[in-house]
């Protein structure tokens, strides 16, 4: 990662559940022996112990270490101290001034979170103890937690839609998965994460469930394009249910009967073309937004199920598809309509790490000097006939 | 010179070299086997290769005998992906009379105490990938397309000669999947599932190590400084045989970088020892295993240092930028590791 391309300043927002809008400020400065991360928030020492140690923590997690530079985070207001949803946004903000996270609007980042185990990656809280020798100390705990949490629940929603108002076209909200309250209506900005590993896509590296995503490119007119993302996760099926149609042992909830058989057809034929796919997973495929219309979604969520499968490389950032097929059986990539909108779209969004696939056909007509330009972005791309290495 | 000694039991384990054993360490007296070569490093650290037959060793020599192979290992790129790998066949190279000392028996000097056996090996060429591949300096994305499988073996191929002395006769991707099963490995999470999270408004903020644990070996840290100790010069003559790029301002930048790793190989040769505060007085096992993590430190940004020299080699003029900006990231961290060796105990934090 080149330093001079990156500001020295980043910022990311978060809403308190009193309303009031945090803005978490990090930046960056030579090192010189001083201490790899600083915090600092008026008259509140303690929560800015809290804030170090949790910026630390997820440090923890990320794969290159680089020494050089010492970040300083500051907030402009001080949450209560019992409220822990801005964990995230310091984390982000941190992440954002290194570069390790790159959203295509570094501006319009808002982020909800908080977690006990970030040295993991994880956005899980513990369960407060109801019992032993803490249980004064825990009611009192539970009691206050529930205090938060209540008065909390009143304005929840409205956090996340006063969010919502504030974010440009091609901001992003960050949230919990797991979150007490999620939005109410989530939109295509809203991105709801279990682990840190998820903004890219990726899955979790000790959890029991392979969970991946993948994006494509929707078109829908002009205003509002956006890059939407579909998830696959699988879990080992149990020997005594694989006897079963591959087709029954995938699920996706959000899709009604006939989209749905359309997307069990699609993996399972991607499955076949693959030695070692049929018969091993239980698996359920969610969407970003599930309402559009068209197939070329199919190649990001065959790619996904290939990488959540343990079957593909994974790349360093996301993977970024448009393809479909009528012939998965055998890997085949067909193409798509709406080139011209989907290549803009794909150029304004792409970051460093991440992976365009689009199909074949589409690799005579590319503009000049496209795939240079995602290259000095960091992206790489590649117009694939088939599926697999080579 | 020991020439009429007598001839020592050949050691147990010489049937398997060249086999699963790919370098052992020889006794003075007993012989290598056929086909085999000796290594023979002074204590000067100057190495010499010998034909195979009978050791015999001057004062404050060591010898080992290694097996040119092939050998064939299966590596995974990447942890997230375990039913995918890469099947390497590696030869060790012949010896190549352009250069000082071959990388190989600099590795056998430096990283090999008794024995090289082909798991060990497996285990750190795939940590050399892995790690270059996560840094970026080799890319292999999914679906490979063949210009891109093409830079990526070519670089692979430079970064093991130039970290191991090896070269990669045949790569090919393999399906690793009836034997490595990622359904058996989800299913064992599941039942095995990591501790409960504790929570952190109830702990204390700064959390207190349990005083009895142990997590590193003193070992680690000789081992650690050794090899700190032999590699960064050849690391520095490396970096100073390569052809830089006409104008701009590399040239300042390479020279800044050869004075700084220059720097950090002194520092590293004059390290004190580790279990001691002052003369009379030993240092708390605590600040020891500090230590000890920050010598890992070091040791890790010289693997990533080894990978980058590989890459610069390589490299075409547009990219001398970037890469030493990256060998500048590994720098600073070698020298935070090294200085955090030598520190007796944490220094106090600014205040917030």
């Amino acid at each position: 990662m080149n330093q001079t391309t990156i500001p020295a300043t980043a910022v990311c927002r978060s809403v308190l559940a009193d309303g009031r809008v945090l803005t978490i400020t990090a930046s960056r400065r030579p090192r010189a022996n001083r201490a790899d991360v600083k915090c600092s928030v008026a008259a509140a020492p303690a929560l800015a112990q809290r804030m170090q140690q949790a910026v630390r923590m997820a440090r923890l997690t990320e794969p290159v270490l680089d020494t050089r530079d010492q970040v300083v985070l500051s907030m402009d207001l001080a949450p209560a101290a019992l409220e822990r949803d801005w964990e995230l946004a310091a984390i982000l903000a941190d992440r954002m001034v290194r570069g390790v996270y790159a959203p295509a609007d570094p501006a319009a980042v808002f982020a909800f979170g908080s977690s006990d185990v970030w040295h993991l990656g994880r956005l899980r809280l513990a369960e407060v103890p109801h019992h032993g020798g803490m249980q004064a100390q825990g009611q009192h705990m539970a009691a206050a937690v529930c205090k938060v949490a209540a008065s909390g629940q009143a304005d929840a929603g409205d956090r996340y839609s006063r969010a919502l108002a504030l974010l440009g076209g091609d901001g992003v909200l960050v949230y919990a998965e797991g979150a007490a309250m999620p939005p109410r209506a989530p939109d295509g900005r809203c991105f709801a994460i279990s682990h840190l590993g998820a903004l890219q896509g990726h899955a979790d590296q000790a959890d029991c469930v392979a969970s991946v995503r993948s994006w494509f490119p929707l078109y829908s007119g002009g205003l509002h394009d956006s890059l939407a993302w579909v998830e696959v996760s699988v879990y080992p099926l149990d020997p005594a249910d694989a006897a079963g149609s591959e087709e029954d042992s995938i699920s996706a909830p959000q899709l009604e009967p006939s989209r749905l058989q359309a997307l069990r057809q699609t993996l399972a034929a991607a499955r076949h073309f693959d030695g070692y796919g049929l018969g091993r997973w239980r698996t359920l495929v969610r969407f970003g937004q599930p309402d559009f219309q068209g197939g070329s979604y199919e190649l990001a969520l065959v790619m996904a199920d290939r990488m959540a499968r343990g079957r593909e490389f994974p790349p360093r950032g996301r993977l970024i598809a448009s393809g479909q097929s009528s012939a998965w059986h055998a890997g085949r990539v067909e193409t798509v309509e709406g080139q011209q909108a989907k290549l803009e779209l794909i150029i304004r969004q792409a970051g460093a790490g991440d992976r365009v696939l689009l199909p074949a056909d589409w690799s005579a007509t590319l503009p000049s000097g496209y795939q240079a330009q995602l290259r000095q972005r960091g992206a790489s791309l590649a117009c694939i006939g088939r599926i697999g290495m080579i | 010179m020991g020439i009429f000694s007598r001839r020592k039991a050949a050691h147990p384990d010489l049937p398997e070299l060249g086999r699963t054993i790919i370098a052992l360490a020889c006794e003075a007296g007993s012989v290598a086997p056929d086909g085999s070569t000796l290594v023979l490093c002074g204590a000067n650290g100057q190495t010499r290769r010998q034909a195979a037959g009978k050791v015999t060793l001057a004062q404050g020599e060591r010898a080992w005998c290694f097996h040119a192979g092939p050998y064939t290992l299966d590596l995974l790129p990447f942890a997230a992906a375990p039913e995918w790998g890469l099947r390497l066949r590696v030869l060790v190279d012949a010896a190549d009379p352009r250069v000082a000392q071959q990388r190989f028996d600099l590795m056998l000097q430096s990283e090999v105490a008794q024995k090289l056996t082909g798991e060990q090996l497996r285990v750190a060429l795939q940590s050399a990938l892995q790690s270059a591949l996560a840094l970026g300096i080799l890319d292999l994305p999914p679906c490979t397309t063949v210009e891109e499988w093409h830079v990526f073996r070519a670089g692979l191929n430079q970064l093991v000669y130039t970290r191991f002395g090896l070269t990669v006769d045949d790569c090919v991707p393999t399906d690793l999947a009836p034997q490595a099963d990622y359904a058996a490995i989800l299913r064992g999470r599941a039942i095995a599932p990591l501790a409960a999270p504790v929570p952190l408004l109830i702990t204390p903020a700064a959390p207190q190590p349990v005083a009895g644990a142990i997590a590193y070996g003193a070992d680690e840290d000789a081992s650690g400084l050794r090899r700190l100790f032999i590699e960064l010069g050849p690391l520095c003559s490396g970096l100073r045989l390569l052809e830089l790029p006409a104008g701009g301002s590399t040239f300042e930048l390479h020279q800044a970088l050869l004075l700084r790793l220059g720097m950090a190989s002194l520092n590293a040769s004059s390290m004190p020892s580790l279990g001691w505060a002052a003369p009379d007085q030993p240092l708390p096992v605590l600040q020891q295993q500090r230590r000890i993590g920050s010598t890992l430190l070091a040791v890790q940004a010289l693997d990533e240092a080894w990978a980058v020299l590989a890459r610069m080699q390589l490299a075409r003029s547009s990219e001398w930028l970037a890469l030493l900006d990256e060998a500048e990231r590994i720098c600073a961290n070698l020298e935070t590791g090294l200085a955090g060796r030598r520190q007796l105990y944490p220094p106090v934090e600014e205040a917030a």
